[in-house]
């Protein structure tokens, strides 16, 4: 059935490698020139790919197949961007020009009219020069700079959710999953309960009530609590409770299939404790279900933030979000189009990347999954 | 067939108890003392203990949600904090129908456009015609909505300032009213409001399509020399309907979401543009009262598309 079974070194270790998943069948990957013509009595070449040699795993079988996909790879490139950008361009954007003669500001150098949170009054709603390489906007303010800020507000949001969606939603979803019994009647019900709030609405709740809060009591934590970004982590808890059950939901039944796979009966067979069995077994199986579900809640997370944002209810002013830009460029729709245009195209194409990147890791882990 | 709708109906009910007692929650942990925001800064001790009574907030927290719960049943949802003796849905009631208006729309167009563009793609899988679809559908279905919006509008501006079109930008007419004004101004705001849930609904549809036709009963009928028209018809379509019927809750609660950026943008005067300038004014009832309606519409939307399933998938009536 499976080129991999076929490997003599490969099947005898297998007993001794419990924690091997069959790799997926994937006909495909069969080298053309293994189908020898053999004719008898000529004296049979063996192609050298057909020689006894260290097979890959199955992570690298999939990354192999990932390497082949050109829409994530490319993708993937984006999101090194994504995260690069917010990071490093700062620094280096703000040590890039000269010194500019400022009517109201005296002179000034790149690492203030740069810096995202500067207005220069007199340069309002330009478009893109050398000295501004995105334009300004209404107050005067560097696009590019309050890009690359709004960018890492995404960033930030981003990896705070992955965090406690990775965390609860695999602790639950497994204890789920391999003890069954209440914690798993439990989660069924907590997740019914969350689906009634569909997609942003216990977000909208959570932020409209307790905003306040945060605008007192979290504003003064640095790097995150200043600027108008008190109510970030608010952000990111709302956003991560509401995302962590469907993470949860999948890891239960990918854990209820392992629980089921000959090697976990084996472990259980020798005597190996549940919790070795978890740890050791099910969770390192779990990787690319779990890989694939934040690629994709990333992408949610990161309209999710720029939405509140929007609306008023995550970052504001001064700070600046990627949806704080798109509702200052509003009003002026109808004479500088490019103040929206900009934030618009900087979040589509997060957004895009990793909703390729996840479906390009889905189908190198799956194969089988391509055609649904 | 009575145990699935029993197990349901209970279902249901828990599920309308946590989100009642979720949104009692947030109004119970909500800052602020809303009897020190109806009085102004000075008041007398007496009547601030007697309007805390009066209100029953004095009551221990599981008396406080069951009068929240039974005012619930009669749409009392308490009185507005900003617009002082003003009772929240008083508030609202203008702002339902339209919202009703603006989701039903777009949940109609979602399946009038989604489901046989996915089918026609199914049908024609792998040609031109199916990137194409696919293509489309699946872009409208990545791109965030108020992006959709904001792109719309800047379009429609771009063409009012070149040519006399004078097409509104963010205007809504009279609710459930068509007269041409009134279109112009719907169409726009209902029609990026379709393109989210259209997108995932051909998607399905698409699937759902390519599952059946590799079916048996299907290589049976062509076999048999049936006309490819009515293969897919009557046998294939009417089985790969069954599943879009899951597709229903999802959608709705995608259209609530957007719900909250189109009207924003559109500046259409529903709950949930209400809601959001409630929040700005910190006015808690208001902001309770929509999410709940809105989370009992997602409950009772995905309640009959678990009772239509029963009812259109035969098997569910056996077991």
């Amino acid at each position: 059935m499976d080129t991999q079974d076929k490997n003599p070194e490969l099947a005898s270790r297998e007993v001794m490698l419990p924690d091997m998943v069959p790799p997926p069948v994937d006909l495909l990957d069969v080298p053309n020139d293994a189908a020898v013509s053999i004719v008898p009595g000529e004296v049979i070449a063996v192609p050298s790919d057909l020689k006894p040699k260290k097979s890959p795993t199955p992570l690298q079988e999939s990354l192999r197949r990932l390497r082949r996909d050109k829409r994530a790879m490319l993708s993937l490139s984006v999101i090194a961007l994504f995260i690069v950008i917010p990071i490093f361009g700062p620094f280096i954007y703000q040590h890039i020009g000269g010194l500019y003669q400022s009517i109201l500001n005296g002179q000034i150098g790149p690492g203030v009219y740069h810096n995202p949170f500067h207005q220069e009054l007199d340069r309002q709603d330009e478009f893109i020069s050398a000295q501004y390489w995105l334009g300004t906007d209404a107050i005067g303010q560097d696009l590019l700079a309050r890009l690359m800020q709004g960018m890492l507000v995404s960033l930030t949001v981003a990896a705070l959710v992955e965090v406690v969606d990775i965390g609860l939603g695999v602790l639950v979803g497994v204890l789920a999953g391999y003890f069954g019994g209440w914690i798993d009647q439990l989660l069924a019900r907590f997740t019914d309960l969350m689906f009634a709030f569909p997609g942003l609405l216990f977000a909208i709740l959570i932020v409209g009530i307790f905003g306040e809060y945060a605008d007192t009591y979290l504003s003064n934590i640095p790097l995150i609590g200043g600027n108008g970004n008190a109510r970030l982590i608010l952000v990111a808890f709302a956003l991560a409770f509401s995302a962590w059950p469907m993470m949860a939901r999948y890891v239960r039944g990918q854990t209820l299939q392992l629980k089921e796979q000959q090697f976990v009966e084996a472990a259980r067979t020798v005597g190996t404790s549940n919790a070795r069995i978890i740890l050791r077994h099910i969770i390192p199986n779990l990787f690319s279900i779990v890989v694939v579900a934040a690629t994709l809640d990333i992408s949610n997370t990161v309209i999710g933030e720029a939405g509140l944002s929007l609306l008023g209810l995550g970052v504001r002013l001064p700070g600046s979000s990627i949806g704080l830009m798109i509702a200052k460029a509003l009003p002026v729709i109808d004479t500088y189009p490019w103040e929206l245009l900009l934030p618009c195209i900087a979040l589509t194409t997060i957004v895009l990347a990793f909703s390729f990147l996840g479906d390009g890791l889905r189908d190198a882990f799956d194969p089988r999954s391509k055609d649904s | 067939m009575l145990q699935f709708l029993v197990k349901r109906l209970i279902g249901f009910l828990f599920v309308l108890i946590g989100v009642t007692f979720i949104t009692f929650l947030m109004g119970f942990l909500a800052p602020g003392d809303p009897i020190r925001t109806l009085l102004s800064e000075h008041f007398r001790p007496d009547l601030y203990a007697q309007l805390r009574h009066e209100y029953g907030l004095d009551l221990p927290w599981y008396q406080q949600y069951w009068n929240y719960v039974t005012h619930l049943l009669r749409f009392d949802f308490g009185l507005s904090f900003k617009e002082q003796d003003r009772p929240v849905w008083d508030l609202l009631k203008d702002g339902v129908p339209t919202t009703a208006e603006l989701g039903l729309w777009a949940l109609f167009l979602q399946i009038v456009i989604g489901v046989p563009v996915g089918v026609v793609s199914a049908i024609k899988s792998n040609s031109w015609i199916d990137t194409l679809n696919m293509g489309t559908m699946l872009t409208f279905f990545a791109i965030p909505s108020f992006v959709l919006a904001a792109l719309v509008q800047v379009a429609i501006v771009w063409l009012d300032i070149n040519t006399n079109l004078g097409w509104p930008v963010a205007n809504w007419g009279n609710a459930w009213q068509y007269t041409w004004p009134d279109i112009q101004s719907k169409l726009l705001p209902i029609l990026v409001l379709t393109a989210g849930g259209m997108g995932y609904f051909a998607r399905v549809a698409r699937t759902s399509m390519l599952e059946v036709l590799r079916q048996d009963y299907v290589r049976t009928a062509r076999a048999k020399g049936m006309i490819e028209r009515v293969v897919i018809s009557r046998h294939a379509l009417r089985n790969a309907m069954i599943p879009l019927v899951t597709v229903f809750g999802f959608s709705l609660g995608l259209i609530i979401t957007s719900t909250f950026f189109i009207e924003e943008l559109f500046n259409i005067p529903g709950i949930a543009q209400l809601t959001v300038t409630s929040i700005t004014d910190r006015d808690y009832p208001v902001i309770q009262a929509t999410v709940v309606l809105l989370a009992v519409t997602v409950v009772l939307g995905n309640l009959v598309a678990d009772l239509l399933y029963a009812v259109v998938d035969p098997r569910i009536k056996v077991q």
